[in-house]
């Protein structure tokens, strides 16, 4: 049983994960790219250049203006999220190149905390906020990102898996000769619903971080279609 | 009607009329064809992007509910909240017109429609005075507001709109030129009225009326209302334009619609537009260089803006700026001699949804009421951060059953307490919508406070 988990969550897989994660995010994209210009539909202040319209959705992203300014809770929940998620992700990253990098320890345990602080905070917001009904799906993909969280955590704390195992297991899914992941059974269950996680996310959670940009150019866009 | 009469549909308020509404009748299919209709490129290029965002991206974070007036202002109950509102018609979007909806259901929040969902979703959209404030607070720029007025459009196909908006406004606009139809004579009076008093307070003043002149500079189009309700902004106007000495007209129901107001603007693209080919046709047979908005907000957003992507460049050979902008630009060129000492009480000013917030005007008013008044005091919150008044999205002309409680219990409780912080004792504000929804909420709440628009207060300090 155990083999055969292991062939399948490390072997085919990675390979159906991102066939299903690219395309979905490609579909997700231009899905609204192709939708016709809107009528100027700017809220003032706006700007009337491409390139200070681009700065400026930068500068949102990282700033969340609104959030920060209407409610301080989601504009701290969502910086530790996503902080500690863009790292995690960034160290598991690094097998493409590396198998270690200093410090990886204690930066990748800072991260991973904040991201686990930060969603289990969404959820009890979520569960305990009047303003909106979350369904199913808004807590799915909460609870899955916790479980792949907490077990990558356990795993590194306790130095579960070898890293340079890690790194010859990603370099041969890389360079299309997949070798057996560590046949560990929590490190198993982490890259199984890390998977599944990636699937699902372009179907719901990465729907945001595209929207955000065609939302707010819509307001930030103070030309008009026809001059 | 007596309040206790009202059959509830969605709270405990009434916008629509039984008569409208139709409640007992069964209409959600055709609620779903007109849907359908929304979400075509061709029918509906112009909102498209917007709206499907809005239907696909929201991740029920909850945040713009607290930028919400109607949600604060009666005391965050939950079913006032953008997001709540909204959701009405995305569980229906997704049940209906996606295939994970179709698969998943209840999962991930669709649901099948009902005849209740309707009749609420048709009271709902009238909860909203599309003031976009939500949009700010929305991290990825999602617009709630515009969604209600796309469940507006939706149900403008099954004739379904206030009264107050469609038959006593756009169609009464088409045909007598001005949503309170005003005829011609009585205009002429009114106007008589506004030179006698000028002449009569002013000494050795000699007031000049253009009206329906060909080929003026400037054509002021004023939101017909004020020729009833707010006389004191036109006398302003006339008295400002009779100092500045400028070509400048009004127009009449000789020329077509001399009322700038666009009801179509708050439920149907349609009527949005025949409205615009009503202005079009008149502002052709005036040929002016600059259509001027008088004192409104709505009227800016479609005169201003909209117009610019909805008809093409051709077709409109003239500028458009609001009247505020005249006079700032009257200011800038020294055009006006002010005595600030002539009005010397507290004012404060509110910045209009629909010529701040999606209007991008806030320094022009400010500047103007600088050089004009001795003490102003800014409101908090301001500029694109203000408050809708609740004279928005229609609001202002709805008073049915007890409609004007809801306007005034939620946004007018939010509007008086901002405006009693400032202590000021005139709100200032350039739009005839809120100068109406400010004084329902003065004798609401019996508050000991003017409104006035920004035209008679100028045209106060003038110095002769
Ligand atoms: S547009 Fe204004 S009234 Fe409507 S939901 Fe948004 S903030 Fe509330
Ligand atoms: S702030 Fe935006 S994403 Fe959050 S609930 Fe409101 S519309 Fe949805």
């Amino acid at each position: 049983m155990n083999e055969y988990l292991t062939v399948f969550t490390g072997i085919y897989l990675p390979y159906i994960t991102l066939a299903v994660f690219g395309l979905a995010v490609i579909y997700n994209f231009f899905k609204w790219m192709f939708l016709p210009r809107p009528v100027m539909w700017a809220i003032f202040p706006a700007k009337k250049s491409l390139v200070n319209i681009l700065f400026t959705i930068a500068q949102r992203i990282f700033s969340l203006p609104g959030p920060r300014k209407f409610d301080k809770l989601i504009f701290t929940l969502s910086w530790m999220f996503h902080i500690g998620l863009i790292v995690s992700l960034s160290l598991h990253a690094k097998y493409i190149f590396t198998s270690h990098l200093p410090y990886e320890y204690e930066v990748g345990t800072t991260a991973g905390m904040l991201a686990a602080i930060g969603s289990v905070g969404f959820i009890i917001r979520r569960y305990a906020d009047k303003r909106a009904d979350s369904h199913f799906a808004d807590y799915f993909a909460l609870i899955l990102l916790i479980i792949t969280l907490s077990l990558g955590q356990y795993i590194r704390m306790f130095k579960m898996v070898e890293s340079t195992h890690l790194w010859t297991w990603v370099q041969g899914i890389l360079t299309l000769n997949p070798i057996l992941p560590p046949a560990n059974i929590l490190f198993l269950m982490h890259i199984l619903f890390a998977q599944i996680y990636m699937m699902y996310l372009p179907f719901k959670t990465l729907i945001h971080p595209i929207a955000i940009f065609y939302g707010q150019k819509i307001i930030l866009d103070s030309r008009h279609v026809k001059g | 009607m007596k309040v206790e009469q009202i059959h509830k549909v969605f709270d405990e308020y009434r916008g629509l009329s039984d008569n409208k509404l139709r409640p007992f009748e069964q209409k959600s299919e055709r609620f779903l064809e007109s849907f359908r209709g929304l979400l075509d490129k061709k029918n509906n290029w112009a909102f498209l992007l917007p709206l499907r965002l809005a239907l696909e991206a929201c991740t029920h974070c909850g945040t713009c509910a607290e930028a919400c007036p109607t949600y604060i202002g009666s005391g965050r109950n939950k079913i006032y909240s953008p997001v709540y509102r909204a959701d009405m018609l995305r569980k229906i979007y997704r049940r209906h017109f996606t295939l994970t909806g179709k698969i998943f259901k209840k999962l991930i929040g669709a649901e099948e429609i009902t005849e209740q969902d309707v009749n609420a979703m048709a009271e709902a959209a009238y909860r909203c005075s599309i003031c976009r404030r939500c949009v700010l607070a929305c991290p990825f720029g999602l617009d709630n507001g515009l969604v209600m007025r796309e469940i507006r459009k939706i149900f403008a196909e099954l004739g379904i709109v206030p009264e107050e908006l469609k038959e006593e406004g756009v169609d009464n606009q088409l045909k007598y030129g001005s949503a309170p139809k005003i005829p011609y004579e009585a205009l002429m009076n009114i106007l008589d009225f506004v030179k006698g008093e000028i002449e009569e307070n002013r000494k050795n003043v000699n007031v000049e009326i253009p009206v329906d002149k060909v080929g003026a500079k400037y054509l002021i189009i004023n939101n017909a209302g004020d020729y009833i309700s707010f006389l004191d902004t036109i006398r302003g106007i006339v008295e400002i334009m009779n100092y500045v000495n400028v070509d400048w007209t009004l127009n009449s129901p000789r020329t077509g619609v001399f009322d700038n107001v666009n009801y179509g603007l708050f439920y149907s693209d349609k009527d949005m537009l025949r409205v615009i080919h009503a202005h079009l046709e008149t502002i052709k047979k005036l040929k002016p260089e600059y259509v001027v908005v008088g004192e409104c907000g709505h009227a800016y957003d479609v005169l201003g803006h909209l117009i610019k992507d909805l008809i093409p460049p051709e077709e409109r050979p003239f500028k458009v700026i609001h009247i505020v902008e005249l006079y700032d630009k009257f200011l800038k060129e020294g055009k006006l001699k002010l005595d600030k000492d002539k009005n010397i009480e507290p004012v404060t000013f509110h910045d209009s949804c629909k010529i701040g917030r999606c209007g991008g005007i806030y320094d022009e008013p400010r500047r103007v009421i600088a050089a004009s008044c001795k003490d102003f005091r800014e409101m908090y919150p301001n500029r694109e951060y203000n408050y809708c008044c609740g004279g928005g999205g229609g609001f202002a002309l709805m008073s049915k059953y007890n409609f004007l409680d809801f306007r005034m219990k939620t946004y007018g409780r939010l509007k008086m307490q901002q405006v009693k912080d400032t202590g000021a004792s005139t709100l200032i504000t350039i739009c005839a919508n809120c100068k109406r929804q400010v004084l329902d909420m003065i004798s609401y709440y019996n508050l000991n406070i003017n409104v006035s628009g920004l035209s008679e207060v100028l045209a106060n300090a003038l110095v002769y």
